[in-house]
């Protein structure tokens, strides 16, 4: 009994004599959520975000925090793994607004997240703004939620509209994964905008498979048969290099289009020469870039080694919305949910901003509107501006 | 080893009633003191969400602070008052005793939430915390009936989850919301958690009627056949799900209403504990015990093995279909690639770490793995090492998880604890 007594009182003195932060009064922190697939499915989008953020943080640092009202705050990153998973994203939002307390989030990429932590977000009144997110829904009725890029029934037409007026073509064939929101989503414009131009039946074919098919050469060899003179294929970096490969493989010829969802560092990585000479459209091009995303890139690759894609160029500008709207807000209160209350109501008034992947402003939904970028994937493996369209 | 004994003999003299009297206490602590006094003098931001463990992994600088914490709220008052309040509470707990048992097992449950709640209710994210835990551990315990009493390998429960989730999310959808794709409410929003635990047995039977698909099939063959054909009626729920457009497709489905509460998941999963710990223990879950260890003797014995084996798969896919309904309504959105294969792999290591044959062993395994999986959420990436890894051990070690073949034994559990004082040997 005496033993135990001791030992307890022995742990809890030691405890106390080491915690130097005993008796440090509070102070007010900005705090910025930021959700990110670090693990899971998608490691390499969760790497380009925190990047991109560690990079925003170390300006604001640079200037010694950031002012709001003619005072100085130290400011804050609140990074956490949202593990690829829907679940995961709900508690890692939950947490960071009920305990740490954050003013804005920016996150989670995938829609498949954004969808239900943006539910969170506005039931708990905290801005959120997910920079990758395209499905419509993530922001839909929700206030508080918005989003750093263009939507698919914008993103599509662009496509088709771009194929059309480059290359002359009217048959299209489109490969898509039917397991995964963001593929199907876009296919499902993508036929829609192209059948509107050139008839129904132009998109001649139009075949799917699942999320982590690695052999698509049953589909392929259909759409090589059926006379398609492009194929659009809205795939993440991990499927195009197989497609693009076993394509040409079985005697296609065509070029081949894709989306956004190509834009990232590990594509041309993996696909290499194949790949070279192949369009997408996309949110910026890093490529000949000019002013402050030239900046931004130069920055990043100086840092982490490679250039960064659109997921950290989007963070990047999600980032400087957060921060614009903070300091639009006026003065902080310290009461936390008056502040972000001042946050959201500063971000949706924001007009022409300037970010490195275009100027945005937001409509009513929280969505901005602002320009798509074709890329061309050139013969150096980089991503080249080849011409831009505006709604 | 000497201390832990002393510690053990120490503490053997308090009930299950002082227990709860200290945790109260500590969570009274918390819930007074906690914010204003003493997280603000150990220097810590908040209220140490679990136990601290975040702000540890997060924060080194925090580690003595949190530790601190943890020591002034927890552990020292939950083991003074334990220890101090065995006066009355021994008297308590046999006045309790005295008592039909399932009285004294609804009051004990019923303090067991209040503490619950207001310990959760400090934060909202101790609150999903809290949710999905309950959720996980009908889960495993369901699991546990096919998987352990049964003792076949089925790897179809994500499957039933999702039809359980999905019956019952379209149902409350059509029932009580306005929703884009099923029109306007049929039914005024208000009887929602009325109808509510009508809906969740409505998924529960979708997912029973579903799993026949795997029984009648698989049930006629042993061993592997069942792993195999169960694996691909995962797959197949799934991929049927991704190309119903109607109800979303791959895009998922969101917007259900918010109908479960923290009350409403404790009472389904005290509900769930109960009835699974009545069915094993019958003559029926005893039948089930002789098919697992010799099914050719069993049926020598009289008994009907392939009937047996049917309803406790039945049994099995209908829990785990409510627990999809409560899952839903917890995030209220699912998506088909929620109940994909690394949902069957965290449901397997759920029961096989718990313990197999074991309610209280799944209880362990589904609490221990989803505080783990929250308190090692700062390290990132090492957490799909650790986690793994402790799992290696478990299996290296106890080979049928931490706690297998034991029961329940309520009386045992909340009965007082002075006999031994008076000179009763136990």
């Amino acid at each position: 009994m005496k033993k135990i007594a001791v030992l307890t009182m022995m742990a809890f003195c030691m405890a106390m004599m080491f915690s130097s932060l005993a008796f440090s009064a509070r102070k007010t922190i900005i705090k910025i959520g930021i959700n990110a697939p670090l693990t899971g499915d998608i490691p390499k989008v969760g790497e380009g975000t925190k990047y991109a953020a560690q990079m925003w943080l170390e300006d604001i640092e640079k200037a010694g925090g950031l002012e709001v009202g003619g005072k100085k705050y130290e400011v804050e990153l609140v990074i956490e793994d949202n593990e690829s998973k829907a679940e995961s994203a709900v508690k890692a939002n939950t947490k960071m607004i009920t305990q740490d307390d954050v003013l804005a989030i920016v996150g989670p990429q995938s829609s498949k997240q954004a969808v239900p932590a943006g539910e969170v977000a506005n039931k708990y009144k905290t801005v959120m703004i997910s920079p990758w997110s395209t499905n419509p829904n993530t922001t839909l009725d929700r206030p508080y939620v918005f989003r750093g890029c263009f939507l698919d029934p914008f993103q599509g037409p662009v496509v088709a509209n771009f194929i059309t007026d480059e290359f002359g073509f009217t048959k299209a064939a489109v490969l898509y994964d039917v397991a995964s929101d963001y593929p199907k989503g876009l296919a499902e414009v993508f036929k829609q905008a192209w059948e509107e131009k050139h008839g129904p039946g132009s998109v001649v074919a139009y075949e799917s498979f699942t999320t982590k098919d690695t052999d698509f050469s049953s589909q392929l060899t259909k759409i090589v048969k059926s006379g398609a003179q492009v194929l659009f294929t809205p795939q993440y970096y991990n499927e195009v290099p197989l497609i693009v490969s076993q394509a040409k493989n079985l005697g296609w010829t065509g070029p081949i289009v894709g989306s956004d969802s190509w834009g990232s560092a590990e594509t041309i990585e993996l696909c290499g020469e194949a790949c070279y000479g192949l369009f997408f459209s996309s949110h910026y091009a890093a490529a000949g870039a000019k002013g402050a995303t030239k900046e931004f890139i130069d920055r990043y690759e100086a840092t982490y080694g490679y250039i960064p894609d659109d997921v950290a160029a989007l963070t990047w500008d999600a980032l400087r919305l957060a921060q614009q709207a903070i300091q639009d807000a006026g003065e902080l209160t310290g009461r936390i949910e008056k502040d972000r209350e001042a946050v959201r109501k500063a971000l949706a008034q924001i007009k022409d901003f300037d970010g490195i992947t275009g100027q945005m402003t937001f409509t009513e939904e929280g969505d901005p509107i602002k320009c798509a970028v074709i890329v061309r994937i050139n013969h150096q493996g980089e991503y080249e501006f080849y011409g831009s369209s505006c709604p | 080893m000497g201390i832990l004994q002393k510690f053990k003999q120490m503490f053997s003299t308090v009930p299950m009633l002082g227990w709860f009297l200290g945790i109260l206490t500590a969570v009274l602590i918390e819930y007074f003191w906690g914010y204003d006094y003493i997280s603000y003098y150990l220097g810590l931001p908040k209220i140490p969400v679990l136990f601290g463990a975040l702000i540890m992994l997060k924060e080194p600088v925090m580690i003595p602070g949190a530790l601190a914490y943890d020591l002034i709220v927890y552990v020292i008052p939950v083991l003074a008052v334990a220890k101090l309040s065995c006066i009355v509470t021994n008297p308590g707990a046999a006045l309790l005793e005295k008592l039909p048992l399932w009285l004294s097992a609804v009051i004990h449950l019923v303090c067991f939430y209040a503490i619950l709640h207001l310990w959760a209710g400090i934060n909202d994210y101790r609150v999903l915390v809290v949710k999905l835990t309950l959720v996980s551990i009908i889960l495993t315990v369901s699991v546990n009936v096919i998987n352990g009493y049964q003792g076949e390998f089925s790897c179809s429960h994500p499957g039933f989850m999702a039809l359980g989730a999905y019956v019952s999310s379209i149902l409350t959808l059509v029932l009580f919301t306005n929703d884009k794709i099923f029109g306007t409410a049929l039914l005024p929003p208000a009887l929602g958690p009325y109808l509510f635990p009508l809906v969740l047995v409505v998924g529960g039977a979708a997912a029973a009627i579903g799993s026949l698909a795997v029984a009648i099939p698989s049930f006629r063959t042993r061993g592997d056949y069942l792993a195999i054909i169960s694996l691909a009626f995962m797959f197949i729920v799934k991929s049927a799900v991704e190309n119903l457009n109607i109800i979303g497709g791959a895009r998922g489905m969101g917007g259900q209403p918010d109908l479960a509460p923290l009350p409403i998941i404790f009472i389904w999963t005290m509900l769930c504990i109960w009835v699974i710990h009545n069915f094993v223990t019958s003559i029926l879950g005893k039948a089930l015990n002789t098919v697992r260890d010799d099914e050719a003797a069993a049926e020598s014995m009289t008994v009907k093995t392939r009937k047996t084996k049917m309803t406790a798969f039945m049994f099995g896919a209908f829990w785990a279909g409510i627990a999809g309904g409560l899952f839903a309504h917890v995030l209220t959105y699912i998506n088909p690639g929620m109940f994909s294969i690394n949902r069957l792999a965290e449901i397997l290591a759920m029961v096989y770490f718990g313990g197999l044959n074991s309610i209280v062993g799944s209880i362990v395994g589904a609490v221990s793995i989803n505080v783990l999986g929250e308190a090692l959420r700062p390290l990132e990436l090492f957490k799909w090492i650790i986690i793994p890894l402790i799992l290696i051990f478990v299996m290296i070690f106890r080979p049928y998880g931490l706690i297998s073949f034991t029961e329940i034994n309520a009386k045992k559990l909340l009965e007082a604890k002075h006999k031994r004082q008076q000179g009763v040997s136990p």
